[in-house]
């Protein structure tokens, strides 16, 4: 096996999701003794490429050029099949992410390569590596086998632990000798201004419902997320109504979380949402409805008014 | 301008995982079939598009004529006509769902291609990167803004990804996969559900189309996800909250 980790970058930065590929990568290659390398692809990378070599690679190949620094599909998917094909890589891992998930399916036909979307779990079915992914809404998990000799996987990363710290792999820069036609430009990106961690990887998130009643409340909720350190999260309910972006979704339609500690403020506890947080170390709900479904998800309860609860916890933290 | 939506019967995402898990692994259960979420949305927006230059919207499916409601309920939704690749009974993998559809767009030539982000039941969102990649089209994801340029050569769509809307301009034909918020499909009305049967329909059988059936991944078992305790610790006041907390080292 020839195992190779695609990093990328995310405003500047690494994206926390490489760490589950890494872990990923290096379960892979314990398996039949191998090792891995990486492959980090941005533009302006700073000391992105230092902060990633700490993990035990072998080699970590790095693509800095213009064309990478906007997000693309086809440059991507053309930069990482030359790299597998001239170096012989047969196992390609990359984040669950908006991108990966764009890019992966496309770089697995480019490859003639079988793909897992989200990998959750790695296997064994008669002796051969098989590849655990949920599906059918997080609701079913599936096992899945890949018979191309190219193996090409995105990996969840609320089910992953963390990668284990090693040493430093030799740094090749990578031409990949792609370019960027006029068929695709990227125009901006309209993001939602937060300080606040990223939702699909944080610790501590505080989510909030339809209980918190209006767009208004939102602002104590911040405050209680900011005194935590925690990322905000929402059901379905609130950003259909326009309180949030469409990017602060948790659940079967949005994203599936797995932080540490969860806060389900004002939330009812329905299977759209229950399915984004299933994978939550600890889930605390505060509803002033005994029977909501939240509380047979929970690990910590209690069955009172949000809007006098949340400011006593903001006030005692 | 002729546009190419596809739509996949999948099961009722309200059925309950394990009668699903049955009827997957062979084992009985009745499942009832739905049109996938996401290729409704495709379709409505097939339809909103008319105002401005869609003249003509054929559906694509891959299935067999045991789930043709699901295909006629898309069609009466204000598609003209349908495509039907038929699998023969084949359990057919992401990359022959995809080469059996860029057959067809081949063949049809339309000006996109409008799909689902992701199927509900595989959730695997593959088949619309796959197939852009092997027609060699520009794609675009989880779109949840599309529009028009002035002379129709170019979109310009809003995508939905992690950091927030990232917008792109794209040159057609493209592969445009469709998220949640791009629309609220219709429904069907009754008088055109009766009219989608007179709806010109294409048939073909995915063996006579040349496509490798080797499939390159399979399935090997279905398990339910673990199962949280549900025995959750009721505290009393704020007071207690904070103290389970502490004493948990959840916070500090």
């Amino acid at each position: 096996m020839n195992i190779l980790v695609v990093a990328e970058m995310q405003l500047g930065k690494l994206k926390p999701s490489n760490r589950a590929s890494i872990r990923m990568a290096q379960d892979l290659a314990k398996k039949d003794g191998d090792s891995f390398s990486m492959v980090l692809l941005g533009h302006q990378l700073g000391d992105a490429a230092n902060e990633l070599n700490r993990f035990g690679a072998k080699k970590l190949f790095v693509i800095d050029a213009p064309e990478f620094e906007h997000y693309l599909a086809k440059p991507l998917t053309d930069a990482v099949s030359n790299l597998a094909r001239e170096h012989g890589f047969d196992r390609i891992v990359g984040c669950e992410a908006t991108t990966a998930r764009d890019f992966f399916p496309r770089l697995a036909g480019a490859l003639d390569a079988g793909m897992c979307r989200g990998v959750s779990a790695l296997c064994e079915v008669n002796g051969e590596t098989c590849y655990q992914r949920a599906v059918f809404s997080g609701m079913a998990l599936r096992t899945e086998r890949i018979h191309t000799p190219i193996h090409v996987m995105t990996v969840d990363p609320t089910t992953m632990d963390d990668p284990t710290e090693g040493g430093a792999g030799e740094v090749v820069a990578f031409d990949a000798g792609v370019t960027v036609g006029d068929e695709i430009r990227f125009v901006e990106l309209r993001r939602a201004k937060s300080e606040r961690p990223d939702l699909s990887v944080a610790d501590r998130v505080v989510g909030a419902g339809r209980g918190i009643k209006s767009a208004e409340y939102l602002e104590t909720i911040g405050a209680l997320a900011d005194k935590l350190g925690a990322a905000v999260g929402a059901t379905r309910a609130v950003v259909d109504a326009g309180w949030l972006p469409n990017e602060f979704q948790v659940g079967q339609t949005g994203k599936a979380i797995a932080p540490k500690l969860y806060f389900a403020i004002g939330i009812s506890g329905a299977v759209q949402h229950a399915a984004g947080i299933r994978g939550a170390k600890t889930i605390v709900a505060i509803n002033k409805d005994a029977e909501a479904p939240i509380f047979k998800i929970a690990d910590i309860g209690i069955v009172a008014d949000l809007f006098d609860v949340v400011p006593q916890l903001i006030e005692g933290l | 301008m002729k546009v190419l939506v596809t739509v996949k019967p999948v099961a009722d995402p309200n059925t309950p995982p394990a009668a699903w898990i049955a009827e997957q692994e062979g084992k009985g259960g009745s499942v009832n079939d739905v049109a996938n979420y996401f290729d409704l949305i495709a379709v409505e927006q097939a339809i909103r598009l008319k105002d401005i230059g869609v003249t003509d919207i054929c559906i694509v499916s891959v299935t067999d004529d045991s789930k043709m409601a699901q295909v006629r309920s898309a069609i009466a939704m204000g598609a003209n006509r349908a495509t039907l690749i038929d699998p023969e009974g084949k359990q057919l993998g992401a990359y022959q769902l995809a080469a059996s559809i860029a057959h067809v767009v081949k063949k049809e030539e339309p000006a996109f291609v409008l799909m689902g982000k992701q199927a509900t039941d595989d959730d695997a969102s593959q088949v619309g990167p796959l197939l852009a990649g092997m027609l060699g089209w520009p794609q675009a994801t989880f779109v949840s803004e599309i529009g028009f340029n002035d002379d129709r050569s170019r979109v310009t769509v809003g995508r939905e990804t992690d950091e927030g809307v990232e917008v792109l301009d794209v040159k057609l034909p493209a592969i445009i996969t469709c998220d949640l918020r791009l629309n609220e499909p219709r429904y069907a009305t009754l008088p055109n559900l009766i009219k989608s049967k007179k709806a010109p329909m294409e048939r073909l059988k995915f063996t006579d189309l040349g496509i490798e059936d080797k499939p390159r991944v399979t399935v090997e078992a279905y398990s339910l996800p673990p199962g949280r305790s549900g025995k959750a610790k009721m505290v009393a006041d704020t007071a207690e909250l904070l103290t389970t907390l502490k004493d948990m080292k959840l916070v500090d």
